[in-house]
């Protein structure tokens, strides 16, 4: 089982290179996202070795010759054994994420799909309206999303800070926002969901139920907002201003008459603080939601007098040092190989489907690794850790074989541990860098195979061109060859009429074309 | 230079807009409901359609994370001022070779900016967001709200003259009869604000500005303090009161 640590113990942090522009491009860099997946996750790969980044690069430059994007080395190793969903992120590392539909996007010039898509600004017909202006307005736009990446940025704040009418600022704007080039950056709420329980999931292994228990009183204490002006409880909405670093709760706020309203910014409180739940509707959640997974109006529908929005406010914050009743499971082997997998998804980026809590093996993994304890189940990730690595020479049967006995004889040696804790780390850091290593091989793979099957579509469109071309001059032949058969007939037949067997000769002159 | 009466006769009317490049129209919003009071100030294209203007209220009240109450109130406010610009829209108005000054004063967040230039009004490629944008460079302002702000006061003032012109057509044409127009013109033309560029370049002036006036015509900014701009609120809003 992954130890769960958020950097490499081997790799330190470099600091972000200076990147390299090729053209007006400011310094942040930006990474493509190969293919998204059909969830729309932004797969970004960041890479944590040079070799790996020109491998994207490689891919851009076919793509969009004009693109002008600095693609520097700087790396975020924050981002390599993190969750598995990438958080954009530090901002040390400076990375950008836009989704690889809008790969086309360049500084200085104009794409024909945003001619397509904003077409005021380049039909003429408002001299205000040209591209230049529209280059502007864009590139404004995106420079100061591209200052705070890690916050959506607003409509009205960019068009009050944008000297222009606010009509055509606000339709680039949502241009902008839809083809992902500004506000990329939120997780939609079911991944946040699965990795925060993924999180907490292998907090619970590791950490065993103290930890949990503390996450979870400390959730419940966070919620109560305390106005600061009259130090009563706020219960329905509060009013939050970041500049005087206040909260006061309605009352206050109306009575105190604070009229700027842009500073104060309206909080609902959930509902969810008054009403508790009851072990019965904490136990009926977990069973819906082990029945069906992500489907949250059935599992409202189950538990019985709870919202879908109630249900996952308190699934999420559920301490996980409860116990579940899952489906008896007893194969040690499933379980040195269920928390084998258990162990990917914390590294890999979501590549992996089994990132996905509602896939059956996960969620009993879940249940297995706090019903067995925290020592046997890292002992069994130890060993399947083994047993992959023996996976890689091919000695496949035997070592789980070996994997399953040694799960098995460690759990029975489980009262007697009396292993060397830091042989054990030693082992776990080195598979860690070798799934690691196998990462990278396998991203510089897909990326090469990317980069192959367009040069091939591109390959194949120019052929289709020429069969095209072909076709054509063939059919030019053509007309040229029937052209010519109806002048050398006209011609023999003028010749024929000269001489006096007309039909004869006629016949020999036709016969002869 | 001998006779300047060239001045006073090219007038020619013109459909009523606004003299500059893009026919934009500023707006000034300032709403208050329940205490809680929004106040903002764009420039609007009147030739966006008129859901446009609901969409844009939706949209700052969900950015600004305001009551929804205020959705109908910013887009009733924004449609009056709509209209009235249209209202205007069918009339004429006089251009001629007016030089008109124009003054900024006003404080967006910590900025405070006075200035006072000439403005051509018949020059209909004139650009005031370019003058913002190249003000905002040229003295190094950083907060981005300002360039708006400037852009959007020249306009309002252009927008004022615009109207007033309209209604001094009107009138002109309604006490056409038996007055020539010229007179009429040059009356209202050195009356108000408008600059008698007859005087000014002359034949004895020079067009380098007297030293006295220098300081007229210098742009001030300043950047203000954090009680400084308390204060000036808090005296803004007694003034309103």
């Amino acid at each position: 089982m992954a130890t769960g640590s958020n950097k490499s113990p081997s790799t330190p942090i470099p600091e972000p290179s200076a990147a390299k522009p090729i053209s007006d491009a400011p310094t942040p860099t930006i990474t493509i996202d190969l293919p998204p997946p059909s969830d729309s996750t932004p797969a970004a790969i960041t890479t944590t070795s040079a070799s790996a980044a020109t491998s994207i690069t490689a891919p851009n430059s076919i793509a969009t010759p004009t693109t002008a994007t600095a693609v520097s080395t700087s790396t975020s190793t924050s981002n390599s054994n993190a969750r598995p969903h990438p958080e954009p992120l530090s901002s040390d590392a400076d990375i950008i994420h836009i989704p690889s539909y809008s790969r086309w996007f360049a500084w200085n010039s104009v794409h024909e799909c945003e001619v397509r898509f904003v077409p005021e600004f380049f039909d003429g017909r408002s001299p205000s309206k040209n591209p230049r202006v529209y280059k502007y307005y864009r590139n404004a736009i995106i420079r100061r999303f591209r200052e705070n990446p890690a916050k959506k940025i607003t409509f009205t704040e960019v068009r009050k800070t944008i000297v222009g009418d606010v009509g055509s600022i606000r339709r680039i704007f949502d241009f902008l926002e839809a083809w992902g080039l500004i506000n990329y950056t939120g997780s939609s709420k079911p991944q946040l969901k699965w990795e925060e329980k993924e999180s907490k999931l292998a907090a619970a292994a590791l950490q065993g139920g103290d930890a949990a228990g503390g996450s979870g009183t400390n959730v419940t204490i966070s919620k109560s907002k305390l106005c600061s002006n009259c130090k009563g409880v706020c219960s329905f909405a509060c009013f939050a201003s970041d500049k005087h670093d206040m909260t006061l709760c309605a009352r206050c706020y109306v009575r105190g008459s604070y009229r700027d309203s842009s500073e104060f910014k309206r909080v609902e409180i959930s509902e969810e603080a008054k009403t508790d739940w009851t072990d019965k509707e904490t136990l009926q959640l977990l069973e819906a939601i082990m029945h069906y997974g992500d489907d949250w109006k059935k599992v409202a529908g189950h538990v019985g007098g709870r919202s879908e929005k109630e249900c996952v406010t308190h699934f999420v914050n559920l301490p996980f040092g409860e116990q579940f009743d899952g489906p008896p499971e007893s194969a040690e082997l499933d379980t040195a190989l269920s928390s084998q997998n258990l162990s990917r998804p914390t590294k890999r980026m979501c590549l992996s489907p089994l990132t996905d809590l509602s896939h059956p093996i996960m969620a009993q993994a879940a249940f297995l690794s706090t019903l067995v304890g925290v020592d046997v189940a890292e002992v069994a990730a130890r060993a399947a850790l083994t047993a992959l690595s023996a996976l890689g020479d091919g000695k496949l049967k035997e070592s789980l074989k070996i994997s399953s006995g040694a799960a098995k004889q460690q759990e029975s040696d489980i009262a007697s541990n009396s292993e060397d804790p830091n042989s054990m780390e030693g082992d776990l850091a080195e598979a860690r860098l070798q799934l690691e290593k196998e990462d990278e091989e396998l991203e510089k793979a897909i990326s090469g195979i990317a980069v192959q099957t367009k040069e091939i579509e591109d390959k194949i469109v120019q052929f289709e061109e020429f069969d095209l071309q072909m076709e054509r001059k063939r059919q030019q032949l053509q007309q040229l060859l029937n052209l010519l058969f109806v002048d050398q007939f006209t011609l023999s037949l003028h010749k024929t009429p000269a001489q006096p067997k007309a039909g004869e000769s006629i016949g020999e002159g036709v016969k002869a074309d | 230079m001998k006779s300047h009466s060239a001045w006073g006769t090219s007038k020619s009317l013109v459909k009523f807009r606004i003299p500059t490049s893009d026919n934009l129209v500023p707006i000034r919003l300032d709403i208050e409901i329940d205490g809680q009071r929004f106040r903002d100030a764009f420039t609007w294209n009147p030739s966006d359609p008129d859901s446009e203007v609901v969409v844009f209220a939706k949209r700052t009240v969900k950015d600004l994370k305001l009551p929804p109450a205020f959705v109908t109130q910013i887009a009733q406010s924004i449609q009056t001022q709509l209209t009235e610009f249209r209202s205007y829209e069918g009339q004429d108005m006089y251009t001629g070779e007016r030089v008109v000054p124009i003054k900024l004063d006003l404080r967006v967040n910590h900025t405070l900016i006075k200035d006072h230039f000439l403005w051509e009004l018949n020059n209909f490629e004139s650009d005031p967001e370019e003058f913002a944008r190249n003000f905002c460079k040229d003295m190094g302002i950083e907060d981005p709200e300002v360039g708006p702000a400037i852009a959007i006061a020249i306009r309002e003032q252009l927008y004022e003259i615009a109207v007033q012109s309209v209604t001094s057509a009107k009138e002109s044409r309604i006490s056409k009869k038996g007055r020539r127009a010229g007179e009429f013109f040059s009356a209202s033309k050195t009356g108000g604000n408008a600059v008698d560029l007859v005087k000014l370049f002359g034949n004895k002036s020079s067009v380098i500005r007297k030293r006295k006036e220098w300081d007229v015509y210098e742009p001030i900014v300043d950047l203000l303090s954090n009680e400084e701009v308390d204060a000036l609120e808090a005296k803004e809003e007694r003034n309103i009161r």
